[in-house]
């Protein structure tokens, strides 16, 4: 059942003590997209957008849109108010919906990724096939975090996606107004997409991979996914308490904000990087615990 | 014992990096010393920020607001996190102002200035020729003629402190009080305090000015009785360094909901309501000033139709009393509709005097007395200063 165990008889006998990366990864991949959790959270990711979208979009076409003034271009019942307007470009849906995910759902789905790698297959003892196959410690480290990365950078990649589709499909491609007023070509918008998935990604991998460190230490991967949400939780209390202002840089969600910035034009990258840098701080800290542990873990 | 070893080292090395790392991003910027710079008398400091023509920079400022401004409409103006600068070293400057989930643009260049809420989508167009520019020049003195929307200077920290220096250099002693690391740039800090005679709630307003371009980098402005500046507004990054042209550039988008204003036209209506006003700004307002320097209260009246709009109305005013753009900056956005009336009702106290009736609504560098009849009178002067400007006019 296990997939190393495969991976273990296939190997040549000059070769045993090295298993190929290549082909751990493909099969800690394949075990990943196979789980019905993955793919359920994976698709729940993909439908909140859309619904967004026409949500917003209903609400601002319907009846109940409090009329303004001016005869619009477009838009026979009166001009929709400029929030809605924007809130379903093709530029502005997928980075909002991006951001709203990120405080919770996208971090639970990288969570659980996370619990399932290490916690998980502990409890349903693969995990010690894993520690007994002839493959170092760091490398099964190195597997499994990739295996959560792909997770993440999918799940980021397919909330972008569906609100850029949806933003086409209701908004069309001419709308694409970043909120200083300037008008984006359709390349300097998948472009700005493109550096938020890879943002967002760098940013739920170092929950991930704080995530994998308590994945080590425990054997129930509903520890994990609670830890890391009650982490969570917990810092978005803290960050909203000013008196603690000073404590605010250390924690990972405060940099979430930033990523309005990518609507305004020129981009303020300051943010943006002082994010990711915490975002780095928290993948070096979560990683080093997570190999420390699962180096001195007996089999 | 050996795995045991690796792991506390591999543990305890990356929980050092890692929080060494956090807690680099949590290290407050500027922390350095105070620069040393050779010595300035203040007056020629001031002279040269005043003459000094700002090169081509962009840079964040940052806005710290303890004025305790009641929760009227157009309040929000001042209720942004920081603020882009871009200028290209002459006449062409950009303004972002940026709040959590919206943003002001302000593009003005050497014919035309627009300003853009994303908010609202509204875009409002100003333009001008040579003839209102040599007009505006006249009334202006010697000083080049500022076109554009005023709520962009009062937001830009190197515009506004330079109109504070400019209206309050008359009536206040001025000196040079050390020097200081703004924004990672060595700067002189200049202290104005009001002249004795001065009827100003004000303690003292400090500007930081750039030791190599003058350009004022910060200002804060201090209240009777409080150790704190009530408004502080600063540069955090200031570089120095050609900007790309397209940034003065606009174009609103489609759909947008744009107004167009001439500054011939506004000049002209201002000519036949209040005289002396000072510039072309936002259409529609008249106002004038009572006193002058610290004192200063500005008098204006408030249209019938535009009350829930009131005191933001008054933005444009920013080089007329320095207090006219900074406790009433802004563009009167959101909640416009409000009835302002109710409002003040819950926040002001009623006073009354020879000009009538009205409600006195005090912030924590000044106030404002909004009559029954639609007039306001507002600036950092205690109340009965603003009693004295109504009953003169």
């Amino acid at each position: 059942m296990t997939a190393q165990a495969t991976v273990a008889t296939q190997e040549p006998a000059p070769d045993r003590l090295r298993a190929p990366v290549g082909r751990l990864l493909r099969a800690e991949l394949r075990w990943i997209f196979r789980r019905p959790r993955t793919l359920v959270v994976l698709g729940l990711l993909t439908v909140l957008p859309v619904i967004t979208g026409v949500a917003v979009d209903l609400t601002a076409n319907g009846g109940a849109a409090p009329a303004t003034g001016g005869p619009g271009p477009d838009g026979p019942g009166g001009e929709p108010p400029i929030f809605v307007t924007m809130a379903t470009s093709a530029f502005v849906l997928p980075l909002g919906s991006l951001m709203t995910l990120l405080m919770l759902l996208l971090p639970l789905t990288v969570a659980m990724a996370a619990g399932d790698a290490l916690a998980g297959e502990q409890s349903h003892g693969a995990l010690r096939g894993w520690l007994l196959a002839p493959v170092a410690r760091g490398r099964l480290l190195v597997v499994k975090a990739v295996g959560v990365l792909v997770v993440a950078l999918v799940a980021a990649t397919l909330v972008v996606a569906s609100g850029f589709v949806t933003g086409l499909v209701l908004a069309g491609a001419d709308n694409l107004a970043s909120m200083s007023g300037t008008e984006l070509s359709l390349g300097e918008v998948l472009g700005r997409l493109v550096v938020a998935i890879a943002w967002a990604t760098l940013y739920l991998m170092a929950v991930g991979a704080v995530a994998l460190a308590i994945s080590a230490s425990t054997e129930h991967p509903m520890l994990v996914v609670v830890s890391v949400l009650g982490g969570l939780i917990v810092s978005g209390v803290l960050l909203q308490i000013s008196a603690l202002d000073w404590l605010h840089p250390y924690l990972l969600p405060q940099s979430l904000g930033s990523l309005v910035d990518l609507i305004r034009d020129p981009v303020a990258t300051g943010g943006l990087g002082e994010g990711a840098f915490r975002a780095l701080c928290y993948l070096v800290i979560g990683m080093s615990l997570a190999y420390a542990r699962l180096t001195t873990r007996d089999g | 014992m050996r795995p045991r070893t690796k792991a506390l080292v591999a543990a305890g090395s990356g929980i050092a990096v890692g929080l060494g790392g956090l807690a680099l991003t949590a290290l407050p910027a500027g922390a350095d010393d105070d620069p040393v710079l050779p010595a300035i008398d203040a007056e020629q400091l001031v002279t040269s920020a005043l003459e000094a023509t700002p090169p081509a920079f962009d840079g964040v400022a940052e806005v710290s607001n303890e004025l305790g401004l009641p929760a009227v409409p157009g309040a929000d103006a001042l209720d942004f996190e920081s603020v882009r600068v871009f200028h290209d070293g002459a006449e062409s400057a950009r303004v972002q102002v940026e709040r959590p989930t919206s943003e002001l643009t302000f593009v003005k260049n050497t014919d035309e200035a627009w300003a853009y809420d994303s908010q609202e989508n509204s875009a409002r167009q100003l333009t001008w020729d040579d003839a209102d520019l040599a007009a505006a020049r006249e009334r202006a003195g010697q000083h080049a003629a500022k076109q554009g929307h005023a709520e962009a200077r009062m937001a830009d920290p190197a515009q506004a402190a330079t109109e504070i220096i400019e209206q309050l250099r008359p009536t206040s002693d001025i000196v040079v009080d050390g020097t200081a690391r703004v924004a990672d740039r060595a700067a002189y800090e200049l202290v104005l305090t009001p002249k004795p005679t001065e009827k100003t709630l004000l303690r003292e307003i400090t500007v930081a000015i750039d030791e190599q371009t003058r350009v004022p980098l910060r200002f804060d402005v201090y209240a009777n009785g409080r150790s704190e500046p009530v408004l502080s507004l600063g540069f955090v990054e200031f570089e120095v360094g050609a900007q790309d042209a397209g940034l003065f550039e606009f174009t609103p988008p489609a759909g947008a909901d744009v107004k167009t204003t001439d500054a011939g036209d506004v000049a002209q209506a201002r000519g036949e309501h209040a005289g002396e006003a000072g510039e072309p700004g936002g259409p529609g307002e008249s106002l004038t000033t009572v006193g002058d320097g610290w004192d200063a209260v500005l008098v204006g009246t408030v249209p019938a139709e535009a009350l829930g709009q009131d005191v933001a109305g008054a933005g444009p005013a920013g080089s007329e009393g320095f207090l006219g753009g900074a406790g009433s900056a802004g563009g009167g956005s959101a909640g416009g509709e409000q009835d302002l009336a109710g409002l003040l009702a819950q926040i002001g106290q009623p006073v009354s005097g020879e000009f009538g009736s009205g409600s006195y609504v005090r912030i924590a560098v000044g106030g404002a007395i909004v009559t029954d009849d639609g007039r306001v009178a507002a600036g950092a002067v205690p109340q009965q200063v603003l009693v004295d400007a109504l009953d003169q006019q």
